[in-house]
This record gives structure tokens, C-alpha cells and sequence, in this order.
């Protein structure tokens, strides 16, 4: 079993080890205390530094809290959260701008690291360690090198891109060629190109989960007629559906929290017309350089919630689609 | 025995780390914020650090600690600060722009600067009031000015047969035919034509001229924004004296200059050109390429902004328009936040960096002393700073008076003067100068009006 089935099966125990704790013996009680010892490291930062500071945001939520002037903040109650629902159209252009990046970056990003991984796993494919390394080193270059590297690729008058596409005979060069980052229809298709960049480590998630599919099936299925769009459909993607689900849940959770990129290229400035004011570039602008930090701890509790809604409905639905080998239905 | 040896020198240097514990406790910690203007290049660092180990040593009851923090993050981290009240006690060097970005922040320094009897009399009165900021009160001791000016590529001239711009403010333009022209917008939008060619060799001002195959600008507004570059026609400002958003007509016209620089006449670099390899890519810097013929920028560009540059320069007066000539200035100071728990040493650090190494300070951010007293051989001394820390250039033979000169033409309101809402209408009307930049067939005049909308219900959500 590797590690995801184990946790599979694991999560079907857990309810059982719940009950089982009130009916320690006295030595189970003693491993239990040292358990909890060697984590309590990771409990108390978790404690200092990702509970504490959620419940003192969420306070921050109900005040009108200016970030430079703390000590004229002002209790509101739910103010802040009125003017996010009902007042403020860019809390909701802003839901829509990530949502709609989301559906069109999510797709390609997921299913472009299954193919190379299936590819990269193929022992067909010439130089297959040497491929491996090379779609996995982009991971090592800082995201923020990558971006403005990026930019300069994307450049309409200098960048590689445009030169090369111009080699096929298409005018993309210049002002009137293909503006990636100026052009409001092509916009995301550029920063979905850099998001491609960094999915090295999606890549070798999914090749690992393909290593562990037992190749007994393969041969069965070889024998029985099946061809190798039979095989991936019928065998390779629901083996490795643990790991898509895995990858899907990073996707959606780092989708919701989009901002590097749009930060990086254009300040945060919503540049072109609006299309990269994603959500955390909003919340960010509120809470930092505009200083709003109550209303900027409103909008981040808000993701908050939109995120574990997301990740909730994603579990309920892996019951229907995901397969652990190690799990009983 | 060799174990109680052992206890013996661990107890002796716990002792001296206690001792030397209590005696760094005795002095008054006084923490120094530097990002919101200069001071954090990396040659700026050591020289910076040097000074406060001075201060450390010139007296033993404030310990100076020196904090840098880029500048790109330095506006975030200094809100975050405050907000956590661990806020530093002086910040700077930081412009009016800085200064504006926190507002409520800043300690009024009236009570201190009589408490101490400090003597202000080496200071042009006007540019004291220039830190007196209404209902706030004196937010700082002036420290450097940083006057602007036109440097052009004498390279760049000589390779097109074109005569360099006036040398004085007031003088006329002689140009290539020995015609006599007033240095003005117009004038340089001729000369910047001419200097803006494309890869065969054609400059704008030619019908052959291809626009998508440029390889060397005229004139560039780099390092600046909105307010800034419109500047160059006038001082204004997005707001009235009754607080309404306006957009000045004398910056309406300088955008639409803009715009045509860009997109009509392609003597400037429209953000295309602006992020691409020829203009140094991204962010870069453009004169440092020695494909910009001439720009407008102020003292703080010296040095650093033409060290890679393998070409002669100098220096030249703005260009005036419609008779009237805005050279802008920027006007730095440290300030002393209204949270710290030791203003009045605060203030002592502060007289400290405003006197006695004022002239180190303002030599090292390449800023003309604001104390009347050292700006008589402020000339010299940065000559000497600059050529020893950049001696590909011949520092002494530049035209030095055009940049004094400059500073009988400040802008006033300042380009960085406050707005109602300063961060948001800052961020909008940045919005705006990105549009427009990037599109050639965007509507000016309706980009501006909509920018005057949304500035007045910022302005508006303030009240």
C-alpha cells in the first residue's frame, strides 16, 4: 500500500480510534502522552501562529481598524461584512475574476501534469531520467525570477514567444501582434503559461502514483485486447484518482489564493482592464497599501469560507469518484 | 576538577554577557526606518551602517539601530509595524509622497525643536514651511532637495548631426539649420523625433520611419508617475481647494502629449517598447541603455542611473511650455512617528543626521543640502563622491549650473503633494497612466474624466 491508500484506509479507521482513546489501558495511555509530546511542538506553533492570529483577524473583522492608526479603532459588529456582501461590486468582480481564471487555469494545469507524468512514465520515451530532471528544474527557479523572466518571454516586441510564433508566419510581433499581458482575451492564457512553468512538482506526484499502479493489470488488460487509451481510461486514471484528488485540492486552494503572479507583472492594478484584479490582490490592496485592515480581515475570512466550502464539496464528491485500493465500501 | 574549572568560565561569561546585557539596556534604544526614499542600494548600506556605529560611539546614552528594508515592501512593513505597535522611532530619508502615505503618523516637532532651542536659521524659511502641514504641524526639518533636470546622450546627438539642447535656462535652441527656437515643448518634441530611429536607420520625423522596428527613443519620463510627468506642463494636482477631484487643464494637455509621444509620434516609449530588450526590459532603466536620447529626472539619479552607460552625457534646463517652466523638485526629510517611546531621542538622532553628517548624508543620497551652509561647495563634494565611486564618468565637466539653476523653478502645489484617500487615489490614478500607456487607441480625454469620477468617490468615501 503506499502512502495515500494507507491514509485512505486510515481515514475509514479514524472514527473507531476516536472511541477506542476514552478505553486506554495504562500503557496505551503512556504512549499516547509521548505521542502527543513529540507533536505538541507542532501544535503549539500551529496554536501561536495560525489559530490565534484566524480568531484576532476575525475580531479585526468587526472593527474599523486602519492599519497605521490602531489605537482609534472602532468596534462596527458587522459593518464590515455588510459592505463586502451588499455594498462593494469589486468584492464580487474580483470572486469572479479568480473564478473565471480558475476554470480555465485548473483544467490545463491538471491535466497537462497527468500527460507528462504518464509520458515521463512511458518506458518507451528516449532519455526518460534526463526528461524527468528537465521538466522538474523550473520548480527550482524562485517563482518571482520566473515571473519576470516570464515577462520579458512574453514581451510582444522583443519576447521569444512572439518570435517564434512569427517564424510560422503569423504577425505577432509589435504593438498590433499578440499582447499576452495587455490583451484582456489573452491575458489568462498567459499567466496560466507561467502557472505551467511551476508544475514540476504536480508532474512527480502523479508519476509516483503511476509507478505504484500494479502492472498485472496492464498485462490483463493487454491480453483482453485493450489498447493503451483503454488502458489509462479503464485502469491508469481511476489507480492514481487518490492523487488527482490530492492535486486537485492544492489547484483549487492555491487558485483561491492567486496573487504572486498579477503582483509581480503589474503592481496589483487590475491591469488590463480589471481581468487580474484576482480576490487576494483585492484583500491585499485593502489591507496593506490602503491600510483598510479591518475591512482587508473581512475579505480574507470571506475566502476563508468560500475555500472550505470548496474543499468540503470537493471531499463529499471524492466518495463518488476517488478509489483507495485499501478501502472497504 | 576539570569539570569545576569548566563552571567556573561558563559562570564568568554568563557574567560579562549580563554585565554587557545591562550596560546595551542603560542606553536608550532609538531605531532609525530606512525604504521610503533612498538609502537602500547595497553601496548605501555600509555607509550608512558607518554612521550610526559613530553615533553609537559618540556618546553612550542612545544606541542607534539602523533598519532597511527595500523599498518595494518598505510602505507594507512600516503600516504593519505601526499596526503591531512595534513602529521605528525616526524614518527616512522619505519624500513627500512618504510622508503622505501615513498620515497621523508623524510627531509635530515644534515643542521639540523650542525645547531644544534648536536653530533653524541655516534653512530657506520657505522650505521649513514646506513641512508644516496643516492641522498636523511640523513634520520635519528640512534635509535635501533633489532639483530635476534634462540629461541628454551627447553620443546620441553627435551620431545625428543634432545640436545639444541650450547649456542656461532662457537661452534659445539653435538648431541643425541655425534657426533659433524657445527650448521649449516643442522644440523638444523636434529634437526627440529626431533622435528616435528605427533599425534602418530612419528617425520619426521621416515617412519611412517604422514604427515597429524601433531601436532608439528621443525622450523618456521614467521613475515617475502621472503627477509627475504632467508636471512638465505646469504645477497642478488632482485636487481642488475645495476638495473636488479635478483634472487640470494644463494636465489634460501634457497627457495627450503623452499619449501622442507614445503612440503618434513613437519618440517616447509606449509600454510595449517600454518592457522590451531595447529599453533594458522590464523595469529597467532606460537613459542606462544608451538607447534614450534625453529624460527628465531629479539629483537622486546620479550615479547609479548611468553606471552602465558607455556613452558621454550632460546635463540641460527643462523645457518650458507656453512661456512658463516647472522644473519639479523633490524634497526629502526624516520624520519622528508619533508612537515612539523616546521622542526626545529620537530628536537628538534626528539633529544629529540633519547636522553633523548632513553633508555625508546628503552626499551619499546625492541630494543638495537643504542647510543653506553646505550647499556652497555641495558641487565639489559630490564631484568628489561621485567620481570616486564612479570613475568612467568625468563628473567635474558637467553642466552642474543647469541643475542649480533648476531649482528657481519649483513646481508648486509639489507633483507629490496629499489627496483625500492618498493610497487609493494614488492607486487609481496609477491605473489610469497604465491604460493609456498601453493602448494606443484609447480615448484620453474620456480615460481622464472617468479617472476624475472615480477619484471623486474616493475622495468622497473619505469624507
Amino acid at each position: 500500500m503506499d502512502m495515500l491508500t494507507e491514509f485512505g484506509a486510515a481515514r475509514g479507521q479514524a472514527k473507531w480510534s476516536l472511541r477506542a482513546a476514552f478505553r486506554l489501558t495504562g500503557a496505551q495511555r503512556d504512549e499516547a502522552k509521548w505521542g502527543l509530546l513529540f507533536l505538541s511542538p507542532w501544535l503549539i506553533g500551529f496554536a501561536l501562529f495560525y489559530f490565534a492570529p484566524m480568531i484576532v483577524s476575525f475580531l479585526f473583522s468587526l472593527y474599523d481598524f486602519v492599519l497605521t492608526a490602531p489605537d482609534e479603532a472602532r468596534f462596527v459588529g458587522l459593518e464590515n461584512w455588510r459592505r463586502m456582501l451588499a455594498e462593494d461590486p469589486n468584492t464580487w468582480e474580483a470572486l469572479f475574476v479568480t473564478f473565471k481564471f480558475a476554470l480555465i487555469s485548473l483544467p490545463i494545469g491538471m491535466v497537462s501534469a497527468f500527460l507528462l507524468a504518464v509520458l515521463l512514465n512511458s518506458k518507451h520515451l528516449l532519455g526518460r531520467n534526463v526528461l524527468r530532471t528537465l521538466f522538474y528544474a523550473p520548480t527550482m527557479v524562485p517563482l518571482i525570477a520566473a515571473i519576470l523572466i516570464w515577462s520579458r518571454v512574453l514581451n510582444p516586441q522583443t519576447g521569444w514567444l512572439n518570435q517564434m510564433i512569427a517564424l510560422t508566419g503569423i504577425d505577432a510581433v509589435g504593438m498590433d501582434g499578440l499582447r499576452w499581458l495587455d490583451d484582456p482575451n489573452l491575458i489568462y492564457v498567459a499567466y496560466t503559461f507561467i502557472g505551467l512553468w511551476g508544475i514540476g512538482n504536480a508532474i512527480l506526484i502523479n508519476l509516483a502514483s503511476l509507478q505504484g499502479v500494479p502492472t498485472e493489470m496492464y498485462e490483463a488488460a493487454s491480453i483482453d485486447g485493450a489498447g493503451w487509451l483503454r488502458q489509462l481510461w479503464s485502469i491508469t486514471v481511476p489507480m492514481v484518482t487518490p492523487v488527482i484528488f490530492y492535486n486537485l485540492v492544492l489547484s483549487v486552494v492555491g487558485l483561491l489564493q492567486y496573487f504572486i503572479v498579477p503582483y509581480v507583472l503589474n503592481g496589483g492594478n487590475g491591469y488590463p482592464e480589471g481581468t487580474t484584479n484576482f480576490y487576494m490582490i483585492y484583500f491585499y490592496k485593502q489591507a496593506f497599501p490602503f491600510q483598510n485592515m479591518g475591512y482587508g480581515a473581512t475579505l480574507a475570512w470571506f475566502m476563508f469560507i468560500i475555500g472550505l466550502g470548496i474543499t468540503i464539496f470537493l471531499f463529499w464528491s471524492g466518495r463518488f469518484w476517488v478509489y483507495y485500493a485499501g478501502e472497504s465500501k | 576538577m576539570r569539570s569545576t574549572k569548566q563552571i567556573t568560565l561558563c559562570a564568568l561569561l554568563l557574567l560579562v554577557l549580563a554585565v554587557g546585557l545591562a550596560q546595551a539596556q542603560d542606553r536608550v534604544r532609538v531605531r532609525w526606518y530606512v525604504g521610503l526614499g533612498a538609502g537602500t542600494d547595497a553601496p548605501l548600506v555600509a555607509a550608512q551602517e558607518e554612521i550610526v556605529a559613530d553615533f553609537n560611539a559618540s556618546q553612550d546614552s542612545i544606541e542607534l539601530v539602523l533598519e532597511i528594508v527595500d523599498n518595494a515592501q518598505a510602505y507594507d512593513v512600516l503600516s504593519t509595524q505601526i499596526a503591531a505597535g512595534n513602529a521605528p522611532d525616526i524614518v527616512g530619508p522619505m519624500g513627500i509622497r512618504g510622508r503622505a502615505s501615513f498620515p497621523g503618523a508623524w510627531l509635530d516637532l515644534t515643542s521639540l525643536i523650542e525645547a531644544n532651542d534648536y536653530d533653524l536659521s541655516d534653512f530657506d524659511p520657505a522650505l521649513i514651511d514646506f513641512y508644516r502641514v496643516e492641522g498636523e504641524g511640523q513634520l520635519g526639518i528640512p534635509f535635501a532637495v533633489f532639483p530635476s533636470f534634462l540629461m541628454y546622450n551627447i553620443d546620441l546627438f553627435d551620431e545625428g548631426g543634432i545640436p545639444y539642447p541650450p547649456s542656461a535656462y532662457g537661452e534659445m535652441y539653435t538648431d541643425w539649420e541655425g534657426n533659433e527656437h524657445e527650448w521649449n515643448i516643442d522644440t523638444l518634441s523636434e529634437v526627440a523625433k529626431l533622435l528616435s530611429v528605427d533599425i534602418n536607420g530612419n528617425d520619426a520625423s521621416m515617412d519611412e520611419f517604422d514604427t515597429g522596428n524601433i531601436v532608439q527613443f528621443g525622450y523618456g519620463s521614467q521613475f515617475t508617475d502621472v503627477r509627475g510627468r504632467a508636471t512638465l506642463f505646469g504645477s497642478a494636482n488632482f485636487v481642488d481647494a475645495e476638495g473636488n477631484a479635478v483634472i487640470p487643464d494644463v494636465w489634460r494637455e501634457a497627457e495627450h502629449w503623452y499619449h501622442n509621444a507614445m503612440w503618434e509620434d513613437y519618440f517616447m516609449p509606449n509600454a510595449v517598447y517600454s518592457g522590451s530588450e531595447i529599453m533594458g526590459g522590464g523595469s529597467a532603466n532606460w537613459f542606462d541603455t544608451g538607447n534614450m536620447g534625453m529624460i527628465t529626472i531629479h539629483l537622486w539619479f546620479l550615479g547609479w542611473g548611468t553606471a552602465n552607460l558607455d556613452a558621454a552625457w550632460d546635463f540641460a534646463p527643462v523645457p518650458s511650455h507656453n512661456g512658463v517652466t516647472t522644473a519639479k523638485l523633490h524634497a526629502d526629510t526624516f520624520g519622528v512617528m508619533n508612537s515612539s517611546d523616546n521622542p526626545e531621542a529620537a530628536f537628538e538622532v534626528l539633529t544629529y543626521l540633519l547636522g553633523e553628517r548632513a553633508a555625508d548624508l546628503t552626499s551619499l543620497y546625492g541630494g543638495m543640502p537643504a542647510r543653506l551652509s553646505l550647499q556652497g561647495d555641495f558641487i565639489e563634494r559630490t564631484v568628489a563622491a561621485q567620481s570616486e565611486a564612479y570613475p568612467n564618468i568625468d563628473w567635474a565637466n558637467l553642466n552642474w549650473d543647469a541643475v542649480l539653476a533648476g531649482l528657481q523653478y519649483p513646481d508648486n502645489p509639489n507633483h507629490e503633494e496629499g489627496m483625500p484617500s492618498f493610497l487609493e487615489a494614488s492607486a487609481r490614478y496609477g491605473e489610469y497612466g497604465q491604460l493609456v500607456d498601453n493602448n494606443g487607441d484609447e480615448d484620453v480625454d474620456a480615460a481622464l474624466d472617468a479617472l476624475r469620477d472615480d477619484l471623486q468617490a474616493i475622495f468622497d468615501a473619505d469624507m
